[in-house]
């Protein structure tokens, strides 16, 4: 039985203004005690989903199999979900109470939880006296008190510091193996999707990728070719200095990212205001080479 | 046990909103100056202005102390209600929301911790009624407490049904000050009902108001010319109307279509 599972989920609003739009479009997701990210650009239909999974919009068409009722699942959003006029203590207490916990359990969880997450001395202080990586961190326990089975993450470390992410990051990795909680994060952070099982990158509502981060890297070759061209028409020629070469790539922009390319490759290249760069493909490359890939396939074929 | 998971979030909520609106204290002077300062300007400076309550001989002072507290529970259940906007603004809504917990404990938690802090402030201003020489009893405060339950209840209720739909606070206020001043105004807090115009006094029967006031002033010992059970009949069926408008607005939204 899978914590997580979507089959063909269709998600359309529709607006008097501006018509229908698409959000998610046939989107499909299987995961059990695994942490996914969800990586995609601004408005690819991530928050939708997280909301599908938490049962606050239904799909116009498809199947949400898993989960199937909100016990056992938590939510942390893009802000705090918390009463700034009350303590964390009291903000705790509420979280507990809405998942029926009995006074004793949520004690005992808001003690642990907060000396995980470091913030037992700031218990009793109201939220809006809070910095935002210590609110941050208070909503993370607000999440985490219900002990959920299913924790669904809305880009939960914007705005936090280098400290505060690393203790984010630690705290839900251990907390995730103690609860054996299967955590889909959404995010556009490609460094935090390396702490992932898995990646799904998600892109006009579809899904395009679904892999773990070495995998994902992998599939590009041992190294990649990243130009950075100036001008439109040194990427066109860029471009087609690379197709010559027989190296798949994709332009986005003024980048060219090509798979599979050998370093000696560099001194080759004919354009010469071109900032060319080899090395072993990471997570964003691969995020942009996918991504684009998808965006335009047409485009994809024409280049190489 | 679905029964006990519903009440133990009820009950945590309920504290919660007491919690916020003690650390708000402006909000609860609000509630209660406003209020006093229009008696006060209604006794001091136009009681002889008024001419079917001068004519009657009938205090103006205590007459209008019901209302008053009714004012007072009015704004009160204004304040209760927006603050579902200020959570909605927050995301503490979104965190009930998608919470295992009932959706009618999120609608009930309101109406009740708003219909406490409204009925405290009220019990303030009807204390005032000994002062100015009308004796009652406690019975009949209890009475008068009740009936002003019955319109923080319904009020509160309406209120969270508009607060749902509606996203700006200001448009909150506009549109519960355009339906609920003229509603208390006609409603015998102030004027007697009985000594108006044959076209307003049709509208007083109609408004619910002027039942639970003419329950408020009954139990209080004062004529209202109305029949007293039948002012209570309406006073509860209203407040349940207020419940009833209030959980189902936030129950069936629990889980929109996509728009």
């Amino acid at each position: 039985m899978n914590a997580i599972e979507l089959n063909h989920i269709t998600v359309v609003y529709q607006s008097k203004k501006t018509g229908e739009r698409t959000a998610l479009n046939n989107f499909s997701l299987a995961a059990n005690n695994q942490l996914i990210a969800l990586l995609g650009p601004n408005g690819s239909g991530k928050s939708t989903l997280l909301n599908v999974l938490a049962q606050t919009i239904a799909p116009t068409t498809g199947t949400l199999v898993a989960p199937t009722s909100r016990t056992g699942l938590s939510i942390v959003f893009q802000t705090p979900a918390l009463d700034e006029l009350l303590t964390v203590r009291e903000n705790l207490k509420v979280s507990g109470a809405l998942h029926n916990l009995t006074r004793d359990e949520i004690k005992t969880r808001t003690d642990s939880i907060a000396q995980e997450l470091h913030i037992t001395d700031r218990l009793d202080d109201q939220v809006r006296h809070l910095s935002g990586g210590l609110a941050r961190r208070a909503d993370l326990a607000r999440a985490l008190i219900a002990h959920p089975t299913v924790l669904l993450l809305d880009e939960p470390t914007t705005g936090l510091d280098i400290d505060a992410r690393r203790i984010f990051w630690q705290t839900l990795h251990r907390t995730r193996k103690q609860l054996a909680m299967t955590v889909l994060i959404a995010t556009h952070i490609t460094d935090e999707a390396e702490h992932a099982d898995r990646v799904v990158m998600i892109r006009d509502g579809q899904s395009i990728k679904d892999e773990s981060p070495t995998d994902l890297k992998a599939s590009l070759g041992r190294r990649i070719i990243r130009i950075n061209t100036a001008n439109d028409a040194d990427t066109t020629a860029a471009s087609a200095w690379l197709t010559e070469q027989a190296i798949e790539h994709i332009t986005c922009d003024h980048l060219i990212i090509g798979r599979d390319a050998d370093p000696a490759l560099a001194a080759n290249c004919p354009v010469e205001s071109a900032a060319i760069t080899i090395a072993p493909p990471t997570l964003e490359d691969a995020y942009t080479y996918y991504a684009q890939a998808s965006f335009s396939a047409e485009t994809l074929g024409a280049n190489s | 046990m679905i029964q006990l998971f519903g009440t133990r979030a009820t009950n945590a909520l309920i504290k919660r909103e007491l919690i916020r609106q003690t650390r708000q204290p402006s909000r609860i002077i609000a509630s209660i100056a406003t209020p006093l300062l229009i008696w006060l300007f209604l006794v001091g400076g136009f009681s002889n202005s008024i001419g079917a309550v001068a004519e009657s001989n009938a205090n103006i002072g205590p007459y209008t102390i019901p209302g008053m507290a009714s004012l007072t529970v009015m704004f009160a259940s204004i304040f209760a209600s927006i603050s579902l906007i200020q959570d909605r603004h927050d995301g503490v809504l979104r965190a009930a929301l998608v919470s295992p917990a009932p959706r009618w404990s999120i609608a009930i938690s309101k109406i009740a911790a708003g219909s406490i802090l409204a009925l405290l402030q009220a019990l303030i201003v009807l204390l005032t009624l000994p002062f100015l020489g009308i004796s009652v009893t406690p019975m009949g405060i209890l009475g008068a407490i009740a009936a002003l339950a019955c319109i923080s209840v319904a009020l509160i209720g309406l209120g969270l049904a508009l607060a749902w739909i509606v996203d700006s606070t200001q448009g909150f206020h506009g549109v519960m000050n355009a339906i609920l001043m003229p509603m208390w105004l006609v409603s015998g807090a102030i004027f007697p009902v009985e000594n108006a115009a044959g076209w307003l006094k049709a509208i007083a029967l109609i408004n619910p108001l002027t039942w639970t006031h003419s329950a408020m002033r009954s139990s209080l010992g004062m004529d209202t010319g109305l029949d007293p059970t039948l002012a209570w009949i309406i006073s509860i069926a209203f407040a349940l109307f207020g419940i009833a408008l209030a959980t189902f607005a936030i129950a069936r939204s629990s889980q929109r279509k996509p728009n």
